[in-house]
């Protein structure tokens, strides 16, 4: 009989839970007590945790460094425009359907891109979500430069859409929270972080480094897209610009690097602070984006593990636990 | 002969594209990073020099020669003030930090210049151009490929034969190693990022006096760059001049087929390369 045993939840993680579930619960719940702003702000907020933590997920587990996620971002949303504009398919469908792009799509940009080293495979993927843009301006089934509108929405009832948009708003955070904490909790949750600390020792150990990377990539592509599709559902139009702005990659990042990589506290934490700052700043322009800059700059040089990396040093209560303690068992009851 | 003049056009589009590359091949060569200020530079070079053009009534020349010593001291404060920092195994901190500089500086350039494009006036140098027989060929970007073709030769030779391009290569195959033997890595790569960013200059003032720049123009000139270094092969300083050539003819070549395909050849062919040669034309397989 063992005299050891695991341990992975923590009084914090189950308080966390409880708020976690009540809080979507809250959120599907919207259309009955929130207003029209509060449930467009949400939603926003919904797609920067997204695209953050699905960034988080690919630099701060799967060692892959990218600031192309844009991609991701427009080609799913494109996709969900297509489907519902050009050959009216339900909206709320299409959102679904759509993600079947950026998940083709991750397979070669990964099979390309991964033969070029850290920094470059970087680089490399801001190249891609270029062209993708340039595509998508040559296109004329996406009316080029002109870009697109969701005018099939006008056939739902702005109830009907507030229910709508609430639900994708949970089931965004349900699968790209909920979804990269169960991966972490998993047996690729501690193939994942051992591949983060040291790839060559975790392939030593059986993991599978080249083959997991891939999934990680095509999984955070499709999370990406997802949050891309709600986004510009909740805005109605779409072009080029937009569609592939590198601000989702300047979001992630600074999220993530305030935040605390390599966590999904951190994330929550980091996507707060830039909703707010962004609210409240926005109107400075380009004196708030330098601060924005240089706070990325200064967490990069001095402040590796972020706010919650900081907060962590002090206080061992995590939301989202992750680690596996092993605890003696004490007595003959084991 | 339509084909023929846009590969004349490209050749020379792409002694522009090889005064950005070369930088960027030997800071990667020798320091395994990427600096994503690299566009940015330029940009900030430029609106520097038309400055200096228009307060201090500087001509082109001048203007050249005053932004290669400005673009190497930013390039060696760069290194030793943030660089240095986060050069290592992992491409993420320098990656990180580089990108929020980028933002930052490009946003910082906006506020002083304003959005507005700007460029360097050439005093007339712009329309000259000589005829061979039905190719006109324009005398600054002659001017432009002749620079990048002894910038490219005489930065290999300095690789190749002189003490510093010793240490340099000493230190980018194994730093500690040239550490041992009397080489201050943090000396050689502030070196190799003045130099690096110095050659900016050049490319700086060129794109001022052919075209126009704006604040945030820099991350397109970071894509052509990292796109002529990786066709040409990684780390290599010939390639890096061979890639930025096969990125302007296909440019040239997609604005002759479409004005808006120009730019997406480029990319595709970088990617073709990619997915053909991923060790670029020049670098054999290791």
């Amino acid at each position: 009989m063992s005299k050891y045993r695991v341990v992975r939840m923590t009084l914090s993680g189950r308080l966390a839970l409880i708020l976690f579930s009540a809080a979507l619960l809250g959120i599907v719940a919207m259309p009955w007590w929130a207003s029209q702003g509060l449930i467009r702000d949400v939603v926003t907020l919904a797609c920067y945790i997204a695209v953050a933590q699905m960034w988080n997920m690919l630099a701060g587990y799967g060692g892959i460094v990218s600031v192309g996620q844009q991609a991701f971002v427009g080609v799913s949303a494109y996709a969900m425009f297509v489907l519902a504009q050009t050959f009216g398919m339900n909206p709320f469908v299409a959102v679904f359907v759509g993600l079947i792009a950026p998940a083709i799509l991750a397979v070669p940009i990964y099979g390309l891109l991964h033969r070029l080293e850290g920094a470059y495979f970087a680089i490399g993927t801001w190249v891609v979500a270029e062209a993708l843009r340039l595509v998508a301006t040559n296109m004329p089934m996406l009316n080029g430069g002109a870009g697109m509108s969701l005018r099939v929405m006008t056939q739902f009832s702005a109830h009907e859409r507030a229910v709508a948009s609430s639900l994708l708003a949970a089931a965004l955070l349900l699968v790209t929270l909920g979804g990269s904490y169960l991966l972490l909790r998993s047996r690729y949750g501690i193939a994942l972080t051992a591949m983060r600390d040291n790839p060559v020792a975790a392939a030593s150990q059986g993991v599978d480094v080249g083959r997991l990377r891939l999934l990680i990539f095509i999984a955070t592509a499709v999370g990406t897209g997802f949050a891309g599709a709600v986004y510009f559902m909740a805005q109605l139009r779409i072009t080029p610009p937009s569609a592939f702005d590198a601000n989702w990659a300047n979001l992630a990042i600074f999220i993530v690097m305030v935040g605390g990589i390599g966590s999904i506290e951190g994330v929550l934490i980091g996507a707060v602070i830039y909703f707010f700052a962004d609210r409240w700043f926005g109107e400075y322009g380009a004196s708030y984006l330098i601060v924005l800059g240089l706070l990325t700059l200064a967490c990069a040089l001095y402040f590796r593990g972020g706010l919650w990396g900081f907060w962590s040093r002090w206080v061992e209560a995590p939301w989202f636990p992750t680690r596996r303690r092993l605890i003696r068992q004490e007595g003959e009851n084991a | 002969m339509h084909w023929i003049d846009g590969i004349v056009q490209g050749v020379l589009l792409g002694g522009l594209y090889a005064q950005y590359a070369l930088g960027m091949a030997l800071m990667f060569g020798v320091m395994k990073i990427v600096n994503v200020t690299h566009g940015d530079l330029v940009i900030l070079l430029a609106l520097i020099g038309i400055s200096l053009a228009n307060v201090a009534g500087l001509g082109p020349w001048a203007v050249l020669a005053t932004l290669v010593p400005i673009g190497a001291a930013i390039g060696w404060l760069l290194q030793r003030a943030l660089l240095n920092r986060v050069v290592g195994d992992d491409p993420l901190p320098s990656l990180i930090a580089t990108f929020g500089l980028s933002i930052a500086l490009q946003n910082a350039m906006l506020v002083i210049w304003s959005a507005d494009t700007r460029s360097l006036p050439g005093g007339g140098i712009q329309q000259a151009s000589i005829s061979l027989g039905p190719i006109f060929i324009g005398v600054l970007p002659l001017i432009v490929l002749i620079c990048a073709t002894l910038l490219t030769g005489g930065l290999d030779a300095v690789m190749r034969r002189t003490r510093f391009g010793r240490s340099l290569r000493a230190a980018s195959a194994d730093v500690e190693a040239a550490a041992m033997v009397g080489v201050n890595p943090r000396n050689v790569y502030a070196a190799a990022t003045a130099i690096a960013v110095g050659i900016l200059g050049f490319a700086a003032t060129f794109q001022a006096m052919r075209s126009t720049v704006a604040p945030a123009d820099g991350p397109f000139q970071l894509i052509f760059a990292f796109e002529a270094v990786i066709i040409g092969g990684l780390g290599s300083i010939w390639g890096a001049f061979t890639g930025a050539m096969i990125l302007g003819i296909s440019q040239a070549i997609g604005f002759r087929i479409s004005p808006g395909f120009g730019i997406l050849a480029g990319h595709l062919v970088f990617l073709a390369v990619l997915a053909i040669r991923p060790q670029g034309i020049f670098k054999r397989k290791s």
